[in-house]
């Protein structure tokens, strides 16, 4: 039987004071899967663009960019204090298999 | 961090087992070796200061940001990093005074068996607030003066800061709580180093810190008056003189230099030159295992909005935020590739960095300095003095007195 996790609902706090945090995705090779790799602080998504490939240009072949008030977070960790638990409801069946 | 006392002068100091593993060769009382392994790890409490320094790394605001971590939020992160087995957090802004928060936060990290420091400009420091904070665990407090009264003023761009600083020191030694100068090198304020150093030790500080210019926040616009690559190596060599002329007086006051690894070669060589091949080979020996320029490895940041990054001086780039994650789990997920070669770095460094002989108590200096001056961060630390003949050859401990 597998637990069901408690998530939350990470709240909407700002992540830079300024100028705008862009989460960054890049892809190892084209057959490679999207992966999460930090966050970069500019002010627009040209210049954040232009830092993820000084950061990243030896490495990735694609770089994604998203702001990251555009992500909605969804977690068992509950550090934020607006993070607020998420029950949906997913049948009687219980989970057999991981 | 690199401490010229204890590598020219064998003074022993709290924070040695941090930076050397060499907690077995020191009188003092040591934090324990289980924590060596985990980064100390700054959290920048907030954006808000009251001052506005010309250099600051953290683009601290005279006002405060919108989702700065609240007081239970912070309790959450230190009982993150106390699970982790975090050594030291060093409260840091903006300017942590300015939150009236900051005695509860250090009481609870204290409890929590993490060893609280911090890093202020002094100015808020009244006498009742350092017995406050000596009350609720403070270990340490550094202040920062970035020269004598005009110059100092000048740089933090307030009139009177250098005297409300020098009161903030005074009102931590009246409590007992160990106070340490902290003093960014540039081309402005080099000629005053001597004399803050001498002016602070009569009024009893000891310890005094030297920080290197990083070019993060403030720090990247001000990089035109960074100290040349010959300016510094006299800065440093000044810097050990100094040290040995007091030690040999009889003071032992604690010198230590923050944010350019060059300086670890150059010690060996300084060490080399004026006290020959034995003690090049001791400085050497300390410097290998202290492991070179500590980004993404002996050093963390969390800043006012949860954001982890590599070192404090590298804000513009964060590996997550702890309100998504724990600390722990962001610092150990090994698919970040920039974390994963960063911390493998001697492997990718490129230019002169990939060939230098003194590679191993260096490991490239500052990525960010090179990411900003070259658009790389594994290409070489613009900001290395050390010249083409030392780092050509493998040191051989054998030359003196060159």
């Amino acid at each position: 039987m597998v637990e069901k996790p408690q998530r939350f609902r990470v709240g909407d706090k700002p992540r830079d004071a300024v100028e705008t945090e862009w989460e960054v995705f890049v892809r190892d090779e084209d057959d490679s899967p999207l992966r999460h790799a930090g966050g970069i602080t500019a002010p627009s998504l040209e210049i954040a663009y232009e830092q993820a490939t000084k950061l990243f240009a030896w490495y990735a072949v694609d770089i994604w960019l998203c702001p990251a008030d555009g992500v909605a977070r969804f977690s068992t960790h509950d550090l934020d204090d607006d993070a607020e638990p998420v029950r949906i409801e997913t049948g009687g069946e219980d989970r057999s298999f991981e | 961090m690199i401490s010229i006392s204890k590598l020219l002068c064998d003074v022993g100091a709290e924070g040695d087992g941090l930076r050397y593993d060499a907690a077995s060769e020191t009188s003092k009382p040591q934090i324990t070796e289980e924590k060596q392994r985990r980064p100390v790890v700054v959290w920048n409490l907030t954006k808000q200061c009251n001052l506005y320094c010309a250099h600051c790394y953290a683009a601290a605001d005279t006002e405060t940001a919108d989702g700065e971590l609240s007081t239970s939020e912070g309790k959450r992160l230190l009982d993150d990093l106390a699970s982790y087995g975090i050594p030291v957090v060093l409260f840091s802004g903006g300017e942590p005074l300015v939150r009236d928060d900051l005695t509860e936060l250090v009481e609870y990290a204290a409890e929590s068996g993490i060893r609280p420091v911090l890093s202020t400009n002094g100015t808020l420091v009244t006498p009742e607030k350092a017995r406050e904070l000596r009350d609720a665990g403070l270990q340490y407090a550094g202040i920062s003066v970035d020269g004598l009264r005009g110059r100092n003023d000048d740089f933090r761009g307030k009139d009177g800061a250098f005297d409300a600083a020098l009161r903030g020191i005074r009102a931590f030694l009246d409590a007992d709580v160990k106070t340490g100068l902290r003093y960014t090198i540039t081309e402005r304020n080099a000629p005053d180093l001597r004399d803050v150093v001498d002016l602070l030790y009569e009024e009893g500080v000891n310890r005094f810190c030297f920080y290197h210019l990083d070019y993060g926040g403030r720090g990247a616009d001000i990089s035109n008056v960074d100290l040349t690559p010959g300016e510094k190596r006299k800065a440093v060599r000044r810097l050990c003189d100094m040290t040995r002329e007091y030690h040999d007086r009889g003071h032992d006051i604690e010198t230590l230099l923050v944010g350019n690894y060059a300086d670890a070669g150059f010690l060996v060589e300084y060490a080399r030159e004026h006290e020959g091949r034995d003690a090049a080979k001791r400085v050497y020996d300390y410097l290998e295992q202290n492991g070179g320029d500590p980004t993404g490895e002996r050093i963390a940041d969390v800043d006012y909005q949860g954001n982890v990054h590599m070192t404090q001086f590298w804000q513009g780039y964060s590996l997550g935020n702890v309100r998504d994650r724990s600390f722990g789990d962001i610092w150990d997920d090994q698919t970040n590739p920039l974390l994963d070669r960063v911390r493998a770095r001697d492997d990718y460094l490129t230019g002169r960095c990939a060939e230098c002989c003194y590679r191993d108590i260096c490991r490239g200096g500052s990525r960010l300095r090179a990411l900003s001056a070259h658009d790389d961060p594994f290409a070489p630390d613009p900001q290395c003095y050390l010249h083409d003949d030392e780092i050509g050859i493998a040191p051989s401990f054998e030359a003196s007195g060159d």
